[in-house]
């Protein structure tokens, strides 16, 4: 029973932790998805853009991983711009399905080009200050302080965008924009700019996830399609377009992945003979990629959304 | 005999009322036009009667069956039809193709299909466009393409949302005479709500005018349109004043 | 009766298309006469087994317009019924064929029952979603080999028309290709039915198509029903072509794609788009894959090339290739 408990107590901490860290993956999607109902297959690809851009930046200027965070959102944000300008603006004139492939052309594209000068090899920062090291929470709860400054650490820079988005005139012209695109331009706001904006603010933050998820996972080049389909799973649930609901949504998202060790607590205490050796855990994945088709046919608004 | 029968529809969105209590008949050999001005809920109407909406209260009676729990495509079965207000052109049909898609629902053949198609085409004069895409046709072909769909599918009532929209004078003069003939040859009976008054005040037997989600009047064109409410909901106030004024001096 | 001749009926085609068919189909029944590689013979039964993927695609995805990025589980079903019912219970492939496409049918309409209130981009995601859900549960069942998957023992005497092994690989070319030739004969008699033509009016506008008596929902199910029986069946040949499958390749979001990518590329909504689009992209596949991948070692190379066909493709003609003949066409009119 001792352990059933430590062990829920275990997955409630890094569900919260890893949560975070979605939410912030999930930001870019959602923001980029409300201004122009576009979906981003390569949303994943950004993400290991962000995480290589950390791991080869920080060795090669002699700083910490940490201190990188802001290039790499640079990274991500002018990958943004260049895909929007490149590709995207040409996608929006053609049907949905075109936007489907072009993204997904998108996505192939980086994640082998990553391949080709990266190789296949996974890769993780050595050594940071936030590597290595961890807390003792409590009885048998062993928190690795590098999940626990990303997380303090998305938290801070969803609270960013959330404050430019909310707060600042360019960020109010975004919402305006995804509210009501035509209405919009009629006060004189630029839908070209606006969506360039978008994907630069949705580059930026994933970038920045990258750069923290590359502290405690390693990176190759094939890292992004999970990445992608959780945030998927999380924008989905918070509602397509909400950016309130990414942040709620991903902290869920986290306790669904956090949970099964949990229920493999449960089977070990009551020692259930018929199920030993079947661990609920290896589905930890399969699990979000259920709950998003649950929430889609049930809640297709999702949580906080808007847009059907 | 009574072909439609709508019983005291509501229709709310949230907290707009797009139809409150709204109850009229519609005979089995009966035109009747449904007119109002913009945003009286017509489309609304249209819509709740052909399934499409489910309704807040009331009841729809369509050829004895109770159709109001109905979705659109079993309402459709039943031989009550529809055009659409917006029509959009196919890419991938062609003409003759996209009408028999009305002929398939009373039959699996497509030999059938084609005949019962080509047949109605014949009928409204655009037999030769039958092997033509929908997006070459001029917008006044398009809208007896989508006629010609409904009628394909060898329907009871046609409800007709603004068919005359779009159309010039020559076009309009047509269409009477084509509506006309598909009431009086076919045996269809219509409902229609228009925009061009002049449409419905020629073709229709009876009127019924809605305001606000309201009826606030129903009967022959002639007495409609000299009824004082009508032409304050169409007009405005001051203008039913006015015309009192001039009246007394 | 109708039915069948509707299925050989190709008259509402133009007269060009119907001779490049038959030149098509003269060149694919003496290639295997022809000299050729092995590289190139492996190339052709690929490209045959894609043009039916496609087709399959195309059923639901072009003449739908339903965007499915889930078909890649339905090669699975038809390639894991066919490899277990032949391992465990020594079950002929022309058996286990159909009872695959049963399989998969049957598992189409569970989940195509709350997918089809899905539409757009939510759709198309939730269809990764159930698939991806599969292919993970596979990786762990035992009974299926887990990741590691399934090997098809080798029966010994050969050709085994039975069990499909063969020692030389143009005898599988003419299987694939006979079944070719009964999918499209199939998908033309599909053009030509009731469905065929409700399909596509619900593909324009689904409002209007209601109206005309069209149970969208359902019709969208059994069209994703008839999509599901061609991939299958090729999931089938797949398992005894290859001889030992495993999740990660019959069943991988990236085989669903390159799937949904060859109608697109050739045209999706239209009879010949997905054998134009495997004629395409199959070849190009695996040459690039062979020169820069294998040969000059520039692994990803070739993979970063075939990205960025996709997003010029996607960018600048989403009707694909057949899309600009019909726009020559139209000029020429």
């Amino acid at each position: 029973m001792e352990e059933l408990g430590i062990q829920i107590l275990k997955s409630a901490v890094s569900g919260l932790i890893m949560g975070l860290v979605f939410a912030l993956v999930a930001l870019g999607l959602t923001v980029i998805f409300g201004v122009m109902d576009i979906v981003n297959f390569a949303h994943g690809e950004f993400l290991m853009v962000g995480m290589y851009t950390t791991l080869l930046t920080s060795p090669l200027l002699g700083v910490d991983p940490v201190l990188t965070l802001p290039l790499a959102g640079l990274v991500g944000a002018v990958l943004g711009v260049m895909c929007y300008f490149g590709l995207i603006r040409f996608l929006l004139r053609g049907p949905m399905i075109a936007q489907l492939f072009g993204t997904f052309g998108l996505m192939i594209f980086l994640r082998n080009l990553a391949l080709l000068f990266m190789g296949s090899e996974p890769r993780i920062i050595h050594e940071g200050w936030l590597v290595g090291k961890s807390i003792l929470v409590g009885p048998g709860v062993v928190l690795e302080s590098t999940k626990v400054a990303a997380a303090a650490l998305s938290l801070i820079s969803f609270a960013v965008v959330w404050w430019f988005i909310n707060r600042t005139r360019v960020g109010k012209a975004i919402t305006a924009t995804s509210l009501d695109a035509e209405g919009a331009r009629y006060m004189g706001i630029s839908t070209e700019y606006m969506n360039a904006l978008a994907w630069a603010v949705g580059g930026a933050s994933v970038g920045v996830a990258g750069g923290l998820l590359v502290n405690f996972w390693p990176v190759e080049p094939g890292v992004g399609l999970l990445f992608t389909m959780i945030a998927f799973a999380t924008v989905a649930l918070g509602g397509f377009g909400s950016v309130r609901g990414a942040l709620v949504a991903g902290i869920l998202i986290g306790f669904i992945v956090n949970l099964p060790p949990v229920w493999d607590a449960i089977l070990r205490s009551i020692d259930a003979a018929g199920l030993r050796g079947m661990e609920i855990h290896s589905f930890k994945y399969t699990m979000v990629y259920a709950v998003y088709f649950l929430i889609m046919v049930l809640r297709p608004q999702g949580l906080f959304g808007w847009k059907q | 005999m009574t072909l439609l029968q709508v019983n005291n529809v509501t229709k709310r969105f949230g907290g707009l009322v797009a139809n409150h209590e709204v109850s009229f008949q519609v005979g089995q050999d009966e035109v009747v036009g449904l007119i109002g001005p913009n945003g009286a809920g017509k489309t609304t109407l249209f819509n709740c009667i052909a399934g499409f909406h489910q309704l807040t209260s009331g009841s729809v009676i369509f050829d004895g069956e109770d159709i109001t729990a109905l979705s659109d495509f079993q309402v459709a079965r039943l031989g009550l039809a529809r055009t659409f207000q917006i029509f959009q052109a196919s890419g991938d049909l062609k003409v003759v193709e996209n009408v028999m898609v009305g002929s398939f629902m009373r039959t699996s053949s497509r030999g059938a299909a084609r005949q019962v198609a080509l047949e109605v085409m014949e009928f409204l004069g655009i037999a030769d466009t039958a092997g033509e895409m929908m997006t070459e046709l001029p917008v006044a072909a398009q809208k007896r393409v989508a006629l010609a769909t409904a009628l394909a599918s060898d329907p009871k009532l046609l409800l007709l949302d603004e068919v005359g929209a779009g159309l010039n004078h020559s076009e309009i003069d047509g269409l009477i005479e084509l509506l006309q003939r598909i009431h009086g040859e076919r045996g269809v009976a219509l409902l229609l709500t228009e925009h061009v008054l002049e449409m419905v005040m020629k073709l229709s037997h009876r009127v019924i005018v809605l305001e606000s989600g309201r009826k606030i009047a129903e009967g022959e064109p002639a007495a409609v349109v000299k009824d004082p409410e009508v032409v304050r909901a169409y007009l405005g106030d001051h203008y039913v004043k006015r015309q009192k004024e001039n009246g007394d001096a | 009766m109708e039915a069948v001749k509707n299925a050989f009926d190709f008259g509402d085609m133009p007269r060009s298309e119907l001779w490049l068919a038959a030149l098509a189909l003269a060149f694919l029944l003496w290639f295997p006469a022809m000299p050729h590689s092995s590289f190139g013979m492996a190339t052709m039964i690929q490209f045959l087994m894609f043009s039916l993927y496609g087709m399959g695609w195309n059923l639901i995805g072009g003449y739908g317009g339903q965007v499915d990025l889930g078909k890649a589980q339905y090669v699975g079903i038809g390639a894991y019924t066919t490899a277990v019912m032949m391992i465990r219970w020594d079950v002929p492939f022309w058996f286990s064929m159909p009872v695959g496409m049963a399989l998969a049918v049957g598992w189409s309409f569970i989940i195509g029952y709350p997918l089809f209130r899905l539409k757009g981009h939510y759709f198309a995601i939730a269809t990764i979603a159930t698939s991806l859900v599969l292919k993970d549960l596979f990786e762990v069942w035992n009974f299926v080999g887990g990741a590691r998957g399934l090997e098809i023992p080798m029966k010994g005497d050969m050709p085994n028309w039975l069990y499909l092994q063969f020692r030389e690989d143009y005898y599988y070319y003419y299987v694939i290709l006979g079944m070719l030739l009964v999918g499209l004969i199939y998908m033309n008699g599909f053009r030509h039915s009731r469905l065929g033509y409700q399909l596509r009016a619900i593909k324009d506008n689904e409002h209007v198509a209601r109206s005309l008596g069209i149970d969208v929902h359902w019709s969208k199910i059994k069209a994703y029903a008839m999509a599901t029986a061609y991939v299958a069946m090729v999931g089938s040949f797949h398992a005894c072509y290859n001889f030992n499958i495993e999740p990660e390749d019959t069943m991988s979001l990236d085989l669903s794609v390159l799937i949904a990518m060859m109608a697109m590329l050739g045209g999706a909504g239209s009879m010949w788009g997905p054998i134009i689009g495997a004629a395409i992209l199959v070849p190009m596949k695996n040459y690039l894959g062979s020169w820069l991948g294998g040969q000059a070692g520039f692994a990803g190379m070739d993979l970063a090339m075939y990205g960025l066909i996709i997003m010029i493709i996607a960018a600048a003609q989403p009707r694909g290739v057949y899309g600009i003949v019909e726009a020559m066409r139209a000029r020429r009119r």
